[in-house]
């Protein structure tokens, strides 16, 4: 029993927070929200260049071949800095159900290698995401798996300046073995771990915001309302975050209560950021009702995060069968049941 | 991040479960907080320190069995699902102990921890004042030397079960003008020592919880102060952070209050409104929280890491998290949540709970100043009148 980050995952987390501040920051946002596609070859290149797109592919295939865990950790990342290419979905959700579904070698070393771009589509979901610039659909159907292609169609638009939306598709091409839920699951704790990234980067804003904002001769952070705000909402998202993990290790593991704990992760993460995007904009006053400030990215990335992969009545009735129906042993030796 | 339990750790889970199915007492004490109750925990003390339970992340030497802090969270997990009772000598062994421990000399170790573990001594904080509550550095009680010995003159307030412990630790103003913080020592007293006078206060339950303390020349050894003179504040900010932090709350006992909630929900049935029913999610969720957020402290404390400001985040989520899930009680129950006895001598645990729980947000230092802590110290926020 060891409830740390190892090593190897602090380098991996610290390389690519580097590497996202870098190269992703508030500016690229605002210029990406100019742009018709929103998206940008360049950073697409330089996803694959850090092998964030082969992460959890096979060594066989040309990837890194790590876990849940680590994919979490990245997906914290991308939401911290709002990245705006679709990563997430591909690579962190298709390309180990692929993995395990087995038989699809071709497309995971497409996927590390950038080629390849899957999206996802799932009854939990009204809209498909980034099915525009997919080369792949992996689709629920039936309670199992589809993989093909589909042209994207209607394009929806989202609260998130920087997502991309389509209305469901027909998907035509081969079952692939594997379960819908195994799909929703992985792709709501991805959606979890987004949010809490989204809420860190909203909490270091408003910091920095109420550090430096003046009002009556001292800086608006110096206000005892203002830090319990802040406070207050630090204890929501650090409390999300071994919860998160916890969901993770599950996953990876293929726990019995997996979904469970996915949908504990999902409201605790969502639940944070969602409370910090209503912190945030307190702390900015006005200012954060414009587009003045970055502060807005995040916010709709939390809100878009919060609906997507199960709204919170889907993953609160799932707590509610499990808890309260019996499904999982509660109590103080239940800790990682 | 290995979730799994290794074989010792669970072969030790079996030790304790089986330990504890022998000796835990059947049906419950009566309260902690009346003397014919306090009487019964003090006996379970020993009971436990029989078995060399009583603190056992101590040094065998002290008593203990030094072990590490996740086999004291599976001590702990096994403690509350079996329905043990609540410690008698928690300010001892979470608060006063590691204190010791920390900057007490070899003989004050040798003298006090024994007995604290083994449950011979109960103690009791006396930090607050009347006029010293959140704002500890405006304590007025003064310890004025004399020789080999402190004399003590002044009064403390709201020091949990000093209505009968055995002993105190508080601090006292050592230098004659000093003001807030500077000047002040650790002191430890025998509560039943000439010149002490223990007035009981009624809580809000109707018990004799905690007491006022009056001090009338009472003579204390100079070998009973912990740390150098004039250095008691930072021994006392040190007690304070165990008692926020890991040590004091562990997450079983929450865990164990969000499994009685889960049973009282599907006993009502269809009774329950849906709000309630997500709050009984919601329960599950902050305990299962609560836990993971202990284990992973715990893992890095192992490790060689320390707990700082952090702590004042787990005093906000456990404080908070009690209240809820008894208020989320009072509600499921309605009616029936009015009466103090649900029937002859069965006491309305959950009435007793909630009137507990919202004294949560309130000691070991009020939620609000948890919260300026966080922002100050977690999040470098400026302090007001500052600039
Ligand atoms: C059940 C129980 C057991 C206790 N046991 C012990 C014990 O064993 N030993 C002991 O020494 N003490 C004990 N206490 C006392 C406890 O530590 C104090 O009650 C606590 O520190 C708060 O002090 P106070 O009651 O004087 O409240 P006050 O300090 O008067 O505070 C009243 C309100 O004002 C708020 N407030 C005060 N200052 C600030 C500020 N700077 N910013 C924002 N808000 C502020 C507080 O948060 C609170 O809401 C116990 C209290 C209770 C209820």
């Amino acid at each position: 029993m060891d409830f740390r980050l190892t090593e190897d995952q602090r380098a991996l987390v610290d390389g690519v927070r580097e590497f996202l501040s870098g190269t992703h920051g508030a500016e690229v946002l605002r210029a990406l929200d100019g742009e018709p596609t929103r998206r940008s070859s360049a950073i697409a290149a330089s996803l694959v260049e850090m092998g964030l797109p082969g992460l959890m592919v096979p060594a066989d295939q040309g990837g890194l071949g790590l876990g849940t865990v680590e994919a979490v950790l990245i997906a914290i990342e991308a939401g911290r800095a709002g990245l705006s290419e679709p990563l997430i979905d591909g690579a962190f959700v298709a390309a180990p159900l692929l993995t395990n579904a087995g038989g699809q070698d071709a497309l995971l070393a497409a996927i590390a290698s950038g080629e390849a771009r899957v999206a996802l589509q799932h009854p939990a979901n009204p809209w498909v995401a980034d099915l525009d610039g997919a080369t792949h659909v992996l689709s629920a159907r039936a309670g199992g798996l589809l993989i093909g292609t589909a042209a994207a169609q209607h394009p929806a638009d989202s609260v998130d300046p920087l997502r991309r939306l389509s209305k469901p598709v027909t998907v035509a091409g081969t079952p692939v073995a594997g379960s819908s839920d195994d799909l929703l699951n992985r792709a709501a704790l991805m959606a979890a771990a987004q949010a809490l990234g989204a809420a860190d980067a909203m909490l270091a804003l408003s910091v920095d915001y109420a550090g430096t904002r003046q009002q009556f001769g001292e800086p608006i952070g110096a206000f005892q309302a203002v830090k319990h705000h802040l406070a207050s909402a630090t204890v929501a998202i650090e409390f999300a975050r071994p919860v998160l993990l916890r969901a993770a290790c599950a996953v990876e593991h293929g726990e019995a209560h997996a979904s469970v704990h996915v949908s504990h992760a999902k409201l605790a993460a969502c639940d944070a950021a969602v409370a910090m995007a209503e912190t945030a904009i307190q702390v900015h006053g006005a200012m954060g009702y414009t587009y003045e400030v970055d502060l807005h990215f995040w916010m709709k990335r939390a809100w878009a995060m919060a609906g997507a992969w199960g709204d919170r009545a889907f993953h609160l009735s799932r707590i509610d069968a499990a808890v309260i129906g019996g499904a999982i042993p509660v109590g103080p030796a239940e800790t990682f049941a | 991040m290995d979730l799994a339990y290794t074989p010792e750790q669970q072969a030790f889970r079996a030790e304790v479960r089986e330990w504890m199915a022998a000796n835990v007492p059947v049906g419950a004490l009566v309260t902690l907080e009346r003397e014919d109750g306090y009487r019964q925990h003090v006996a379970w003390e020993r009971r436990l320190a029989s078995g060399n339970w009583g603190m056992v992340t101590w040094p065998e030497a002290y008593g203990g069995r030094g072990l590490d802090l996740i086999q004291w969270l599976i001590f702990e997990e096994e403690y509350w699902r079996a329905g043990a009772p609540n410690r008698a000598n928690q300010n001892g062994i979470f608060l006063l102990g590691p204190t010791i421990m920390e900057f007490g000399t070899d003989e004050q170790k040798a003298r006090f921890l024994t007995p604290m573990a083994k449950g011979e001594v109960i103690w009791a904080q006396a930090w607050s004042e009347p006029g010293a509550g959140s704002d500890m550095a405006a304590i007025a009680s003064r310890a004025v030397r004399d020789g080999d010995h402190y004399v003590l003159t002044g009064q403390k307030t709201w020091s949990s079960r000093a209505a009968y412990a055995d002993w105190g630790f508080g601090l006292f103003r050592t230098e004659e003008g000093s003001k807030r913080h500077k000047g002040l020592s650790f002191l430890l007293f025998d509560l039943n020592a000439p010149g002490i006078t223990r007035r009981p206060i009624r809580q809000l339950h109707g018990d004799t919880g905690f007491a006022e303390l009056f001090f009338d020349e009472v003579r204390v050894p100079v070998a009973n102060r912990i740390s150098g003179e004039g250095e008691g504040w930072n021994v006392a900010m040190a007690t304070a952070g165990f008692e926020r932090g890991l040590m004091l709350r562990s997450p079983a006992r929450f865990q164990a209050t969000a499994a009685r909630l889960v049973e009282l929900c599907r006993a009502q049935g269809s009774r329950v409104s849906p709000g309630a029913r997500e709050a009984v999610s919601a329960a599950w969720k902050g305990a299962q929280a609560y836990a993971y957020n202990t284990y992973m402290v715990a893992s890095r404390i192992i490790a060689g890491g320390h707990i700082g400001a952090e702590a004042s985040l787990n005093k906000i989520f456990w404080s908070e998290l009690d209240r809820a899930m008894h208020r989320t009680a009072m509600q499921i129950l309605g009616a029936a949540a009015e009466l103090r006895h649900f029937a002859d001598g069965e006491v309305n645990a959950w009435l007793e709970g909630y009137i507990f729980s919202l004294s949560g947000p309130i000691y070991a230092g009020s939620n609000e100043i948890q919260r300026n802590i966080i922002a100050e110290r977690l999040l470098g926020l400026p302090r007001q009148g500052a600039g």
